[in-house]
């Protein structure tokens, strides 16, 4: 079948005939794969057993070897730590993926195939190209309506009374949630640097940073996108993820050239429970904070700021997923790519 | 080591399993492998704990014991508990992506549903 | 440790840094992510020689490197360890080789993309290579999970690249869905086994296991199988491999084909040879070889019946991962000798026709055999290096797929059944071969294409340089059998001579006796019976209306994600029902 007979077919057959058949197979087959589990777990040591031996080594070298209370840690970041380094990358992975997924075109020098396959294929997927689903026209409606009154109030809303709609078509939220915010921030921020720094010594890096861009997500909700904008500016935000990246790559690399392993140890120990302990736990715990909070932060704020440009609407209207000023921002980056809008 | 704990999982793992089998909702097929993430974090959990044991954390010993004690004695499994971190992390970042994806489909193809975006067929 | 074995996380380093660097450079002047690309994949295939160098010697070695200083105490590994073995080392290098090329090809062909664009392909073709080194290379449960899901993540960015092409976005989708449910899958299977056995390093899980398969270790095998299977797209696990490449650029497909789906194979490999070890039970070489024939049937029919090119190829690769997967679980020292050959040789020509079928799609803008032909005349260079896939993808001798072909069949010679089957899958993959070229390629075509740009240099370079490769390996493998696929198929075959090195630190492999006889009477037989049955069916196909079963089974591939993930959830649920009746 040919790619628009397939296509229309898809989108105009009746799904009567579907209701039936698959919520039977996938009870079955869900039920299938139950048992196979079931089967499985009931099979294994019960809670009485010993605690594996390599579990047991983990617990004996923590303090020796690595200086450190915490053996978690000292096993996410010190004897297999080559394990956290590879999730370090892939969250680095998910992060550029979700930036490649999430961009805006940017203009292109030479002749592309894909786009003149890519036009055919939108026009054989949506021929009318205008949305013009009930749905679709009213999710179009309600944007417009959020830009115009967007631009019409001033960021903060204050000046509209309260018990009006003002103040949820408003940038920012009301009084209360704002004030709320900016309380919580502090608290929020300060926790997560002492579970970094402190935790059980050394702290996670993990939680901590995901701690912190719970900040910023905060503050978006309660300010709206201008009062975040100078901190999570993608100019600004990518670069110190990368050099998270490289500080972790250097951690291990020197354990490399210092003891002939990756990530082996070659820092003194201190005192375990003092904020030096754990040797390079602590440096590989700071870099992990520093990449996972910015990285997770540019995949947020890609995410919020996409916009819906790689497939428009007939008369070229771009609308925006998100109501504030962040096509601004897309374009003020100024990486040189001359894009305007 | 809760056998409860581990049917649970598995039980939540199909449930899971049988919402991205059934529902044609992008976003409810993402839900769905959520869930199913989420219960495999809860069966390495329950992996990890033995009866009476505590963290394997080596602060503060009680009264009359030693930090040898403390090693050699009843604790959760770290090794398992490192296992999960990392899937943690993994599910944080699959999420946002699925996310991405799942929005593009939808600008595209005007829909959310699941058999309109059968483009690709054969 | 030896200092070849400190050179090992290199190979994986080396290619992060240059992942992680590009986006910046990339802001700076848009020809930089190529240099530094380059510059890392060279410097990934330097530093793998002097270890490959000890690898290779003699019988064949396995070099031990263990992370965070963490060595072996009584038999049990609590950190990781690299082992390079020669079946490890021989994938990492063919990443690292072949993935450097398609880096080359890949920013070459797309030059005139915007920085941001460029810096994000190049980051992401750079973690999926290092992630399939990773995994090449590594010897623990944990870990192997980790690479695989850096390299799943690589893949959805990049599955999902051209934004502007609808069915892009429904293959990311799908892919996502799909490699989500299997990354579920290989972590409770880990998990599982190392609750039961209490060992995360292949070697101490392999001692352990040597007391018998419970329940359990039956469960996490079937659930480890299934995860690595759906990587490797293996019936019924393949839902998302045709739908993932026929949208993608030709560089990101042979990527794809040629490299990622491999990681699969080489994990299952791993865990069923030598973790689980050949002898433990029937049941488990019988599952392995059972998907691996439907799998070969199943994509060489489908392969026959596609219109679009890519799908065409990427059925293929369903198919040959198939065969590869037969050949693994035959047990016998030519079938996994063969299978490790036909891993480098299918990279190889796969790499080529993708390459090929990409710049036809990127120059043209069309995608569909019947829209395109008469390239003959056109592109001559595109259309050798097609034809070269070709011919290396049939067999014919003087290519790479001939001596591997041979040795994966000589491996089946005492099962007929298989042998036959496999046979069988072989000729219709020929005939998808010589109908997508005939009427891709030779075909007359009168109109003039409205578009038709000229192939860039740095894809020629790479079209070259793995033609050249691919007729290397076809002329000169007994060699190449000798020093490197004896030694790998012999240390597969050895799974305490692996987890007696690894726990070691270093170990040597016993001698292989695996040759290759190049005039061989009945291999050349077999093969020109093979494709002269091959090019008559292809003749016939191009005739006929497409045939009833043809229909069915492509009826089945509705395209709808709740269904591939039901054929998955039914092999999950297939395969530990094999394993634990057994």
């Amino acid at each position: 079948m040919s790619d628009r007979a397939a296509i229309e077919h898809a989108k105009q057959e009746p799904r009567a005939e579907d209701d039936l058949h698959r919520p039977v197979i996938g009870f079955a087959l869900a039920g299938a794969v139950l048992a196979v589990l079931v089967i499985g777990v009931v099979d294994l040591p019960r809670a009485a057993a010993a605690l594996p031996f390599i579990a047991r080594h983990a617990m004996e070298i923590a303090l020796p070897k690595w200086g450190q209370n915490e053996v978690v840690s000292e096993i996410v970041y010190g004897s297999r730590g080559w394990d956290t380094f590879g999730e370090t990358f892939l969250l680095l992975a998910a992060v550029v993926s979700v930036v490649t997924l999430t961009r805006s075109p940017e203009p292109r020098t030479e002749y592309v195939g894909e786009s003149m396959a890519g036009r055919q294929e939108q026009q054989e997927v949506d021929p009318k190209g205008d949305g013009s689903g009930g749905e679709q026209q009213e999710a179009r409606q309600a944007e417009e309506n959020e830009e115009d009154d967007a631009s019409d109030l001033a960021p903060n809303s204050d000046n509209v009374p309260l018990g009006t709609p003002g103040p949820e078509r408003a940038a920012g939220m009301s009084v209360v949630v704002r004030v709320g915010a900016r309380i919580a921030a502090v608290p929020i921020a300060v926790a997560a640097c002492y579970l970094w720094l402190w935790g059980y010594t050394p702290g996670g890096g993990f939680p901590a940073g995901a701690a912190i861009m719970g900040v910023a997500i905060v503050m978006y909700t309660a300010f709206g996108h201008r009062a975040v904008r100078p901190a999570v500016r993608p100019a600004i935000v990518e670069p110190i993820e990368l050099l998270g990246a490289m500080a972790i790559i250097a951690i291990g690399l020197f354990g490399l050239l210092f003891k002939d392993s990756m990530f082996a140890n070659y820092l003194t120990l201190a005192v375990p429970g003092t904020i030096r302990a754990g040797g390079t736990n602590q440096l590989y715990s700071g870099s992990e904070f520093i990449e996972v909070a910015t990285g997770l932060t540019i995949a947020i704020f890609s995410l919020l700021g996409m916009k819906h440009d790689w497939a428009p609407d007939e008369d070229g209207d771009d609308s925006e997923e998100d109501g504030s000023g962040s096509s601004e921002d897309r374009s003020s980056d100024g990486d040189g790519s001359g894009d305007a809008s | 080591m809760i056998v409860a704990n581990y049917v649970a999982a598995g039980i939540l793992f199909c449930i899971g399993l049988l919402t991205v089998l059934t529902r044609r909702n992008l976003i409810k097929i993402v839900l769905g492998l959520s869930l199913m993430e989420a219960s495999t974090y809860l069966l390495m959990v329950s992996m990890a704990y033995r009866r009476h044991s505590t963290a394997p954390v080596l602060t503060s010993p009680p009264d009359g014991k030693s930090f040898a004690d403390l090693v050699h004695g009843d604790v959760a499994d770290p090794v398992l508990q490192n296992f999960c971190l990392t899937a943690i992390v993994i599910g944080v970042a699959v999420t946002a992506v699925f996310l991405s994806a799942a929005v593009r489909v939808a600008q595209h193809y005007r829909s959310v549903d699941a058999d309109d975006m059968t483009a690709l067929t054969g | 440790m030896s200092a070849a074995a400190t050179l090992l996380p290199l190979a994986v380093v080396i290619p992060i840094g240059g992942a992680v660097i590009s986006p910046l450079i990339a802001r700076l002047h848009r020809t930089l992510p190529l240099i530094v690309g380059m510059i890392a994949m060279t410097g990934s295939v330097l530093v793998l020689i002097p270890p490959a160098g000890q690898v290779y010697s003699g019988s064949g070695h396995v070099v031990v490197h263990f992370f965070s200083a963490e060595h072996p105490v009584h038999g049990k590994l609590l950190g990781i360890a690299f082992a390079a073995d020669p079946f490890g080392m021989m994938f990492a290098l063919l990443a690292a080789g072949l993935g450097g090329l398609l880096l080359l090809s890949l920013l070459s062909e797309f030059g005139g993309l915007g920085e941001r664009e460029i810096g994000g392909l190049a980051c992401l073709v750079q973690l999926l290579l290092a992630a399939l080194i990773g995994a090449a290379l590594t010897a623990d449960t944990v870990n192997l999970f980790v690479w695989f899901e850096v390299a799943a993540l690589a893949s959805y960015g990049l599955a999902g690249f051209f934004l502007e092409r609808p069915i892009a976005l429904e293959a990311a989708f799908k892919i996502l869905v799909l490699t989500s449910i299997a990354g579920f899958a290989v972590f409770v299977g880990a998990g599982l086994l190392y609750s039961k056995q209490g060992a995360l390093s292949f070697a101490q899980l392999h001692n352990s296991l040597l007391g018998g398969d419970s329940r359990v270790d039956l469960v996490a095998l079937a659930l480890l199988i299934a995860g690595f299977g759906t990587k490797a797209g293996i019936a019924p696990f393949h839902g998302w491999l045709p739908d993932a490449h026929t949208p993608v650029p030709g560089g990101i497909s042979a990527l794809f084909s040629g490299l990622m789906v491999d990681l699969g194979i080489v994990a299952i490999a791993r865990l069923t040879l030598q973790v689980y070890g050949a002898g433990s039970g029937h049941a488990m070489l019988g599952l392995v070889t059972g998907l691996g024939i439907t799998s070969a049937l199943l994509g060489a029919i489908m392969a026959l019946a596609q219109d679009d090119l890519k799908r065409l190829l990427a059925w293929d690769t369903v198919s040959q991962m198939g065969l590869l997967l037969t050949g693994f679980g035959s047990g016998t020292e030519e079938g996994v000798g063969g299978a490790a050959f036909q891993l480098v040789s299918h990279g190889l020509f796969k790499a080529l026709l993708f390459l090929c079928a990409g710049s036809v799609v990127h120059s043209t803008g069309l995608t569909k055999l019947s829209e395109i032909g008469g390239l003959a005349r056109r592109r001559p260079v595109v259309t050798a290096a097609f034809t070269v896939g070709a011919l290396s993808i049939s067999g014919v001798p003087g290519f790479s797929g001939y001596a591997s072909l041979s040795l994966i069949h000589a491996g089946l010679e005492d099962q007929p059944v298989i042998h036959a089957l496999a046979l069988i899958a072989q000729v219709i993959t020929v005939a998808a071969l010589a109908r997508a070229t005939w009427l891709g390629f030779y075909r007359r075509r009168e109109e003039e294409y409205e578009q038709l740009e000229r192939t860039p240099i740095g894809m020629r370079v790479a079209l070259f340089v793995v033609g050249a490769a691919c007729i290397v390996f076809g002329i000169f493998p007994s060699e190449f059998v000798d020093r490197v696929v004896g030694p790998a198929a012999s240390i597969l075959l050895d799974p305490s001579g692996y987890s007696h090195a690894v726990l070691a630190g270093s170990g040597t492999v016993p001698v292989s006796t695996l040759v290759f006889d190049y005039g061989k009477a009945s291999d050349l037989i077999t093969t020109a019976i093979e494709i002269a049955i091959g090019l008559l069916v292809a003749v016939i196909y191009l005739r006929i209306r497409e045939p009833r079963p043809v229909t069915w089974l492509r009826r089945l591939h509705t395209g709808s994600v709740n269904d591939y993930a039901a054929y998955l959830a039914g092999g999950i649920a297939l395969a530990a029902g094999i394993l634990l009746g057994g």
